[in-house]
């Protein structure tokens, strides 16, 4: 074609020359097309329609072809260039344009990205507006969505990782904890290392807390583990620096050496050449010898420094555990044929008592379960009650959109009749559940960081408690479940939709009066939502009453107005050194104005621990093999926690080394072992033989004080014995100062200048925590406080969600009969009349939701009842106050919708019509 | 909300002219790069592709063009093709009238020789 309209003849001339020379170097080109260079022509496939970019790529490929022919390579790929760039900004500015006018062209209304896109940026533009337009309708539905994605986020960030993440160990499958009937010894360990039948090699640790001062820094404690070298191939894990553990480093006579958690190494400056050099460790100087990964924990997050020492086949301290990795083509959960022999082997080597048998209920629990396992069941109620919470929130805004829709029955009729496909009324209501899913999302995300701790420390996680930190990428699973949500949402009124129901709208047929659809499916989710929460509700109550009692047990001793300090003593400074420090730091402690007295222990009571000790009596060989409760005390302890003395006297000064050893007991020992005899000033025997001593020595029982609850809170009392500290062969490590305030001094306000009192007299000395003896008895309160603050905050959602559904259905109900109420306002019926029978309809489905609530929380309360004290499952006024609380939240909530029935305008209404 | 709507009473920007008579001048079966090709024959300028996409786009949008999908060629893939509506056909020849009215008695010399 080569006809040129302008007219002028030389033009006509020019245009068709080049023209017919344009075609033949098309031909001539045809046959090797040269490439185009990829890069403009990808910018370009990104910034064209989707409908249409292929034919326009064509069309630029086949003109550059045309061009190489012409003018060369280099100057045609400079045009593609000029094209890609040039057009770049046109085509955004005309992409924002498409999407904000919904233009599509006639050309693409049935291409792939044609159409279908641009109607879905009018619906989500549509969607946005009546979101606007019902600020109120929106923001309910989106915070209800969002409380509901928030928890379950939350609960999956706090879940998932402990559940579903690999271990930071290599091939973790294989590796698995021995049974822990009684722990273990060095002693067993040192008999079964490289022999233990059925493993590859087999690691003891035990808790090893260490004091690390950092150059002139007062000494802190450092949580970590006593390990022995095989501990790391056992785990699959090798240092990052250093070469770690060597089988010579815990053989006889070697030095002790540390492995640095990754954490504390970055604590102490990330310096490399760390490796090598030496720390003040537990007042020595001592090698580290690697730093480990980051990432890498064992066996919680609070562990930060591995240790070895030199094992000792003598040793006979009963706290650690043995940790093996199987032989290969063994299964660590058919371990019972290995496991048979390697208790056969430890019979043959070993005595043991009955009750500390290890060759009897042998067994080997793979190492996720022995981490992880006690958490699992508490992990994954939580997240299936917040699963069921988002249901529940789901269904509750599917409600209220259903009562939207409802109100637009007219509207949407009227499009259906006017040609609109129902996949297009659907795809609005998608758009308008999707618009508040992503609300809801960016809400819920909100809600699950503030939350996350809340859950975290409700839930029995231990060391990962503290661990547990909210991250950003929590927004992610909460996207996902919200836009989930939200398409669950749009599911109920689009059914509604395809059940055509709308056709009779148009025509005049007007729902009202009683013809009115039941409505049944939205009133059965409100009695189960109003009994779930009356259920959750109901199960906090129990709690919390059982809490209360808890609180009001006696615990044998005056809690309030004592501070508590748990220190570390430093090792190997011989039982002497240590007694004296001991001292010292008693001394400092009562020098501190506004105490009044102060003593150490090895165990506070309500910590649970502690030791357990042979108690012989004379003139009753009945009682072999029997133990007791022991705690090893300075003088003064007794007073200082209010520890009431019923006979004879406590441990005071006086009791020494080289005086005659003592010991005072407690009422429930004296009860048990004496009888109505009055057991001051008769004689005992322990198992303890001080230096040089040989067999069991003979300790006059001197005193006799009240039971305090040296185990747990709610334990009978058990026999106890309280020994001077000055008496014992040995001083642990570990001890708690304990200090009495003076009456009217806060224990708290003391505890600072505590600490420093100790880092003044004693600098190796490291403090590992502060706190108060009210504080250990919250402890010691413990799980049943944990789980009603964990239901506490699941009832709270319940309640709230009861609420938006009562509120919704109610709501759907009285605009329903909007009509109804105009003709017999009309008529003469009072406003209040409205009022009530709306309120009346909510009040029923409360009622039925909290009947059936009431019925299931009494089914259902024995599963709670190994956290209830005092209280009895069926307890009457915890759940009557959770079904009062409730009834009262779900009438306020139809009370709302009833005012707006009362104040129906007939005048409006009915012009409506 | 206000919105922007592409009109069809407003006059038509110099691209936009050039555009719908590039249409014209290709007959039947005008797509994007055929245009653009004829522009760049006519006028010299070697226009990006992107803004002659987005031209023709509003011109449809105004109801001046009105775009479908068909095969230009025998056995060839079905492409975005162009033509003009009534509208765009009176669009044009008010421009033109327009500028005929301009430039009626207009002397291009002798302005200058007055300037």
């Amino acid at each position: 074609m080569c006809i040129d309209r302008s007219g002028d003849v030389p033009d006509l001339f020019l245009f068709c020359r080049k023209h017919l020379r344009e075609e033949a170097l098309e031909r001539s080109v045809r046959r090797t097309p040269p490439t185009p260079p990829r890069l403009p022509l990808a910018l370009l496939r990104i910034l064209l329609p989707r409908a249409e970019h292929r034919e326009l790529l064509a069309d630029l490929e086949e003109e550059y072809v045309v061009r190489v022919a012409r003018e060369g390579g280099p100057a045609a790929r400079r045009w593609l260039w000029r094209q890609a760039l040039g057009s770049a900004p046109r085509l955004l500015r005309w992409k924002w344009w498409r999407a904000r006018t919904g233009f599509a062209p006639g050309a693409d209304t049935y291409r792939p990205g044609g159409a279908i896109r641009s109607t879905w940026i009018g619906d989500a533009r549509y969607a946005l507006r009546r979101v606007r337009a019902r600020p109120g309708y929106s923001a309910l539905a989106a915070l209800t969505l969002a409380l509901g994605v928030g928890g379950t986020a939350a609960a999956y960030g706090i879940a998932g990782s402990l559940l579903l993440e690999p271990l930071p160990y290599g091939h973790e499958s294989e590796v698995g904890v021995f049974w822990k009937k009684t722990d273990w010894t060095e002693g067993e360990f040192l008999y079964l290392r490289g022999r233990a039948p059925g493993f590859r090699q087999v690691a003891l640790y035990r808790r090893g807390d260490v004091t690390l001062r950092p150059g002139d820094a007062p000494a802190r404690l450092v949580p970590g583990l006593l390990v022995s070298a095989e501990l790391f191939d056992v785990l699959g894990v090798q240092p990052m620096l250093g070469q770690g553990l060597r089988a010579v480093d815990d053989a006889a006579g070697a030095e002790p050496v540390s492995v640095l958690g990754h954490g504390l190494w970055q604590e102490l400056g990330a310096d490399p050449s760390i490796v090598g050099g030496s720390l003040v460790i537990n007042g020595a100087p001592r090698t580290v010898v690697g730093v480990m990964p980051p990432g890498f924990w064992f066996p919680d997050p609070s562990i930060r420094i591995w240790t070895s020492e030199p094992l000792t086949e003598d040793a006979v301290s009963w706290n650690s555990t043995l940790i093996g990795r199987v032989a290969p083509g063994l299964d660590v959960r058919e371990m019972s044929a290995p496991v048979a022999r390697l208790t056969a082997m430890l019979g043959e080597r070993f005595d043991y008592p009955i009750q500390w048998d290890k060759t009897r209920e042998a067994h080997v629990t793979p190492l996720r379960d022995d981490i992880v396992g006690g958490m699992r069941p508490a992990l994954l109620a939580t997240l299936g009650s917040m699963a069921l919470i988002l249901l529940i929130a789901c269904a509750n805004v599917s409600a209220l959109m259903l009562g939207q829709v409802d109100a637009r029955r007219e509207e949407l009729a009227v499009r259906l009749a006017l040609g609109a496909s129902r996949w297009r009324l659907t795809q609005q209501l998608v758009a308008e559940a999707l618009l508040v899913g992503i609300a809801a999302a960016v809400l819920g995300t909100g809600l699950a960081s503030a939350g996350f701790r809340l859950i975290a420390r409700a839930l029995p996680l231990g060391a990962w408690s503290d661990a547990a930190a909210p991250e950003w990428t929590l927004f992610f699973p909460a996207m996902a479940l919200a836009v989930g949500a939200a398409l669950v949402v749009a599911l109920v009124p689009a059914v509604s939709l395809w059940q055509g129901e709308l056709r009779g709208a148009v025509a005049g047929a007007r729902p009202g009066g009683h013809r009115v659809r039941g409505g049944r499916l939205e009133k059965g989710l409100v009695v189960a939502q109003v009994a779930l929460a009356v259920l959750i509700a109901s199960g906090a109550a129990l709690l919390a009453r059982s809490v209360l009692n808890l609180y009001a047990v006696d615990p044998g001793l005056r809690a309030e107005g004592v501070g508590v300090v748990d220190v570390m003593l430093a090792a190997g400074l011989g039982r002497e050194r240590q007694r004296e420090t001991l001292d010292r730091l008693t001394d400092a402690l009562v020098e501190l104005p506004g105490v009044r007295s102060a003593a150490a222990a090895q165990t506070l009571p309500l910590r649970g621990g502690g030791y357990n000790l042979p108690l012989g009596i004379e003139g009753r060989p009945d009682l072999q093999g029997m133990t007791t409760e022991y705690r090893i005390v300075s003088p003064g302890y007794l007073e200082t926690l209010g520890i009431e003395l019923r006979a004879g006297r406590t441990i005071d000064e006086a009791d020494r080394s080289d005086t005659e050893a003592v010991v005072v007991i407690n009422q429930a020992l004296a009860d048990r072992y004496f009888g109505g005899a009055d057991p001051v000033g008769q004689l005992v025997t322990d198992d303890i033989r001080m230096d040089g001593d040989a067999g069991a020595r003979l300790v006059r029982i001197v005193g006799v004080v009240a039971d305090a609850a040296e185990r747990s809170l709610t334990d009978d009392p058990v026999p106890v014995r309280y020994v001077p500290v000055a008496q014992t062969p040995w001083v642990d490590q570990a001890q708690s100062l304990v200090l009495r305030a003076e009456p009217g001094t806060d224990p708290v306000a003391l505890l600072d200048e505590a600490r420093g009192a100790v880092a003044r007299v004693a600098p190796d000395v490291a403090v590992r925590e502060t706190t108060t003896m009210s504080r250990v008895l919250d402890t010691a309160v413990g799980p049943a406080r944990q789980v009603m603050s964990l239901l506490s905050v699941l009832s709270a959602l319940a309640l709230a969600l009861g609420a938006v559904g009562v509120y919704g259905v109610t709501l759907h109900f009285a605009m329903r009969r909007r009509r109804d109420w105009a003709i017999r306002i009309a008529l003469g019926l009072p406003g209040a009349r409205a009022v009530s029978e709306v309120v009346a309809r909510g009040a029923a489905l409360v009622t039925a939701g909290t009947v059936i609530g009431l019925l299931a929380a009494a089914g259902l309360a024995r599963l709670l009842s190994s956290f209830l004290y005092g209280v009895d499952a069926l307890d009457p006024v915890a759940l009557g106050a959770a079904g009062v609380v409730l009834l009262a939240v779900g009438v306020l909530a139809s009370l709302i919708p009833a005012r707006r029935a009362g104040a129906t305008d007939p005048a409006i209404v009915l012009r409506e019509q | 909300m206000s919105r922007r709507t592409a009109s069809a009473d407003a006059p038509l920007g110099a691209l936009e002219e050039q555009v719908l008579v590039a249409v014209l001048r290709t007959g039947d079966g005008a797509y994007g790069m055929g245009v653009r090709r004829e522009i760049e024959r006519i006028t010299g300028r070697d226009l990006a592709i992107g803004a002659v996409y987005a031209t023709l786009d509003r011109l449809e949008s105004k109801g001046l063009l009105l775009s479908t999908r068909r095969s230009v060629a025998e056995g060839a893939a079905s492409r975005r093709v162009f033509e003009l509506t009534p509208a765009g056909t009176r669009a044009l020849s008010d421009t033109r009238a327009m500028r005929d009215r301009l430039w009626q008695g207009v002397d291009l010399e002798r302005g200058a020789a007055d300037g």
